[in-house]
């Protein structure tokens, strides 16, 4: 993707040009690709730091994670709704929607799911947000367009053992007191869990200081976030992330093509 | 967003205004240990112990401003209104926990100041925490106290706009939906953030359990930045938010100093326009014209440290001179154009007449306040304000130390001076000086008689202080400028109702005669007619710049801190809190 950021960077907006002329380099893109990179180029990804999580942990930490971001992304009235997790010592915010939250705790159990019928795979949930255009229907795209302006990467890693740091020790040591330092170890484990999952929501609070002008008018509504979708994927899907990226070529604005 | 169809502008300055009072809202509404619910009275005073999430509580206009809807918090709503008069200073929250020996006997012990602030409060204790700080730092009751947090919200007049917006691909200009939609992004991360700071632990610590008398967290508002001490501040890490741009059209002024200009954007109104007490008003243009408030909180660490880093990036913008400015400045601050091309240092000299002005870092500024207030409640017939000043005469010593504030802001001053310029008749007398810097002699005097005294923060009661100070702000423009659309917009604002709708008020007319009077003063009248009052504003510019280089001397330049350092910060709370625990167990 830091391609395609490089881009952006030199593919101002018609409007925005005129400060670019003075202070940056020329746009070295053609002009007829512009059109089709503008498309790409809004898409803002965020890639969030993996996280080893244990198979109790996850329900907690994807609902810290993604709540986290909708509440940036729900830009609609909100009455913040604080959640002290169980686990952690953090304390995430809600932005109190039932729905919004429904949907997320469903969108976990999926991914619970396929952990389980999948162990030993990196899994990575996608979050996207999307602007929906109607558009007349041609020959290659759907009716409605969906154009992806943000998406955010959380990657987890379950460990397949409770113990997964200690792995190889483990068969060939024997421990005097394994209670004491199985507790101190998995204490250990949690605290950099922890400080791993703080780092992740500071990751979030700044990509989304930094990047505000990617974001679509907010839309007439309360509460409810942006338009958005929650896809499920890992190590072993082919492309990794990149589906989603077909699917943004698929129903992109069909200028894009031409 | 409930703003009325009015000016650009205009909207963008209630966006401005509403994104302090938010900000500190949601500062101190996680930071302020909750009185018991008993002691939340009056109408604000919904106050309802969990997140309300459902609650049927009917949608407040406050509740609107950015789409987030927060508890109440008295401590913010009095602080803001507070804040609301000094005219976009920049808003520093200082978070502080309390030790106090563990026989404290807080009746007993207290100063009389805060007796007589208490009372004033009206509820009993309100915010005991809030200003227990006073007698906490004479430390005559032996409690010691330390800042956990910093956090400062300015709004920045900007640099180059060009290289501002060539950060951002879309905007050219950036329109106030656009502001505002950024800003509530802003306010959405702060409400995280707030969170996920060491200091939010301890909050919730003292929060739940009641009986720990031992440890408090205080806030304190003000509008200077005190350094901070030297542990406290190697102890800190800085974490900044990415500015909001709110306007780019124009080339930005080169300010370079957040904390001076601030104080440089308010200037300009008083100085050449015809409204000398239209702040606002003037300020309003300042916005619209470019002046790229940007606000910037910085949780924790040191302010000084994010101040020196803008500074820096102004002064690159530098070279770009307005196209504006050199008419203006050669019309009525001929001194001006100088300072503003090259001398950065001269520059504040220049506009200012007075020596406390001067580039030097020294430290005289602060006082103004305090002697304003004074003066104000002296001229004052309300009775609750006189409270007030008492309790800030409390405060005056603990701050003596600290009397040497490189940034202080001279602006501090100034504000309380133009107030007192309004009101009283003596003021006048100086309209020479008013001219140039309408507010600053007068404050100088007046200063140089009270005792230092750093912030206004606390508690004080808004309402007393908002009569008197405040409307006499507004009444100016209303009275003198004929810029209308502003005031409308102003006075539509949803979250400031209450600031509004006082035209009428003999103290308004009063203060219309005042104006009168200023506008016969031969040199104010110059400059009546609005073009020159939008130069102006940029002419202005160049005292912050001076004011940035003081910053940037005096600032010291923070190591970078890594994510390894925020551990050991954790640890040093998770410690923290472990002694809290112990010491609420003996307790």
């Amino acid at each position: 993707m830091t391609g395609f950021r490089y881009l952006k960077a030199y593919s101002p907006k018609t409007e925005g040009q005129v400060h670019y002329e003075t202070e940056q380099q020329p746009d070295p893109t053609p002009i007829c690709y512009r059109f089709l990179i503008r498309h790409i180029m809004n898409c803002e990804v965020c890639q969030l730091k993996e996280l080893d999580v244990e198979y109790f942990e996850i329900r907690e930490v994807l609902q810290c994670i993604l709540h986290t971001i909708f509440f940036h992304r729900a830009l609609g009235l909100v009455r913040p709704k604080d959640i002290d997790l169980q686990l952690f010592e953090i304390t995430y915010v809600q932005c109190g929607d039932a729905e919004l939250e429904k949907k997320v705790d469903e969108k976990i159990d999926q991914f619970i799911d396929k952990v389980e019928k999948h162990p030993n795979k990196k899994n990575q949930i996608c979050l996207s947000f999307f602007e929906v255009k109607n558009k007349q229907a041609t020959w290659f795209t759907h009716k409605v367009e969906h154009l992806y302006w943000e998406q955010w990467y959380i990657n987890i890693n379950v460990a397949q053992h409770p113990k997964p740091i200690s792995g190889k020790s483990h068969h060939s040591k024997l421990v005097l007191d394994p209670g004491e330092s199985a507790s101190e170890e998995r204490n250990a484990r949690r605290a950099t869990l922890e400080s791993s999952l703080h780092e992740v929501l500071f990751q979030i609070i700044k990509f989304v200081n930094e990047k505000k002008d990617h974001i679509p008018p907010i839309p007439n509504m309360e509460g409810v976030s942006f338009p958005y979708e929650i896809t499920i994927s890992s190590s072993s899907d082919s492309a990794f992330g990149m589906d989603m990226f077909k699917r943004m070529l698929q129903t992109g604005h069909p200028t894009m093509l031409s | 967003m409930a703003v009325n169809p009015h000016s650009e502008p205009a909207k963008m300055e209630q966006i401005i205004t509403e994104f302090f009072a938010k900000s500190l809202h949601i500062i101190l509404e996680s930071r302020c240990p909750y009185v018991s619910s008993r002691n939340y009275s009056g109408e604000q005073i919904l106050y309802s112990p969990s997140s309300s999430a459902s609650s049927s509580s009917s949608t407040r206009p406050r509740d609107k401003w950015f789409n987030l809807a927060l508890r109440d918090c008295p401590a913010a709503l009095e602080n803001i209104d507070f804040w609301r008069q000094s005219n976009l200073e920049p808003m520093v929250v200082d978070v502080v926990l309390v030790q106090r020996p563990l026989n404290w006997d807080y009746t007993s012990s207290s100063p009389n100041p805060r007796v007589a602030f208490e009372r004033n409060s009206s509820s009993k204790d309100r915010f005991p925490f809030v200003w227990k700080s006073d007698s906490d730092e004479f430390g005559s009751d032996g409690s010691t106290e330390k800042i956990i947090e910093r956090w400062v919200v300015q709004y920045e007049s900007k640099k180059g706009c060009k290289e501002a917006c060539s950060g951002s691909k879309r905007s050219s200009s950036t329109s106030s939906h656009a502001l505002y939609k950024k800003s509530i992004l802003l306010l959405r991360s702060l409400y995280v953030t707030v969170r996920l700071l060491p200091a939010y632990k301890i909050f919730r610590e003292i929060n739940s359990s009641g009986q720990i008398r031992s440890f408090n967290l205080i806030h304190r508002v003000s509008s200077s930045v005190e350094p901070l001490i030297r542990r406290d501040e190697a102890e800190m890490q800085q974490f900044m938010f990415t500015p909001v741009e709110t306007s780019c059209d124009y080339v930005g002024s080169p300010l370079a100093d957040p904390l001076k200009r601030l104080p440089s954007v308010p200037m300009p109104q008083y100085s050449p326009s015809s409204s000398p007490f239209g702040r606002r008003h003037s300020w309003s243009y300042d916005a619209n014209r470019a002046s790229p408030p940007s606000a910037l909180p910085s949780p924790s660490p040191s302010p000084t440290y994010s101040e020196s880093r803008t500074l820096h990036s102004k002064f690159g913008n530098h070279p770009h001179p307005h196209p504006h400015r050199p008419p203006t400045s050669s019309s009525r601050y001929p001194s001006l154009e100088i300072a503003q091309v090259h001398n950065k240092d001269m520059g504040y000299d220049e506009y200012v007449p007075s020596p406390n002005f001067s580039p030097s870092t020294s430290p005289s500024p602060p006082m103004y306040l305090q002697g304003s207030n004074m003066l104000k409640v002296l001229l004052r017939s309300d009775s609750a304000p006189v409270y007030i000043p008492t309790s800030r005469l409390g405060d005056a010593p603990l701050s003596s130390n600290k009397t040497v504030l490189p940034f202080s802001p001279p602006h501090k001053g100034t504000r309380p001076c133009l107030s007192l310029l309004e009101r009283s008749p003596s003021a006048l007398q100086g309209a020479k000086l008013l001219k140039e810097d309408h507010s600053k002699p007068s404050g100088v005097k007046i200063s140089s008689n009270s005792s230092p005294h750093k912030s206004f923060s606390r508690s004080c009661s808004r309402l007393s202080f908002e009569d008197s100070y405040d409307d006499s702000e507004f009444s100016g423009p209303f009275v003198v400028d004929d810029d209308e659309l502003i005031d409308h917009g102003i006075g539509s604002r949803p979250g400031s109702s209450d600031r509004s709708g006082n035209l009428g008020t003999p103290h308004e007319r009063a203060v219309g005669a005042l104006v009168q009077m200023l506008k016969k003063a031969p040199p104010l009248q110059q400059d009546l007619n609005r073009s020159h009052s939008q130069k102006q504003i940029q002419i202005q510019d160049p005292p912050p710049v001076a004011a940035s280089n003081m910053a940037a001397s005096s600032s010291r330049v923070s190591p970078v801190k890594t994510t390894s350092d925020a551990l050991e910060e954790l640890k040093v709370y998770m410690d923290m809190k472990q002694l809290l625990l112990r010491q609420s167990g003996k307790s």
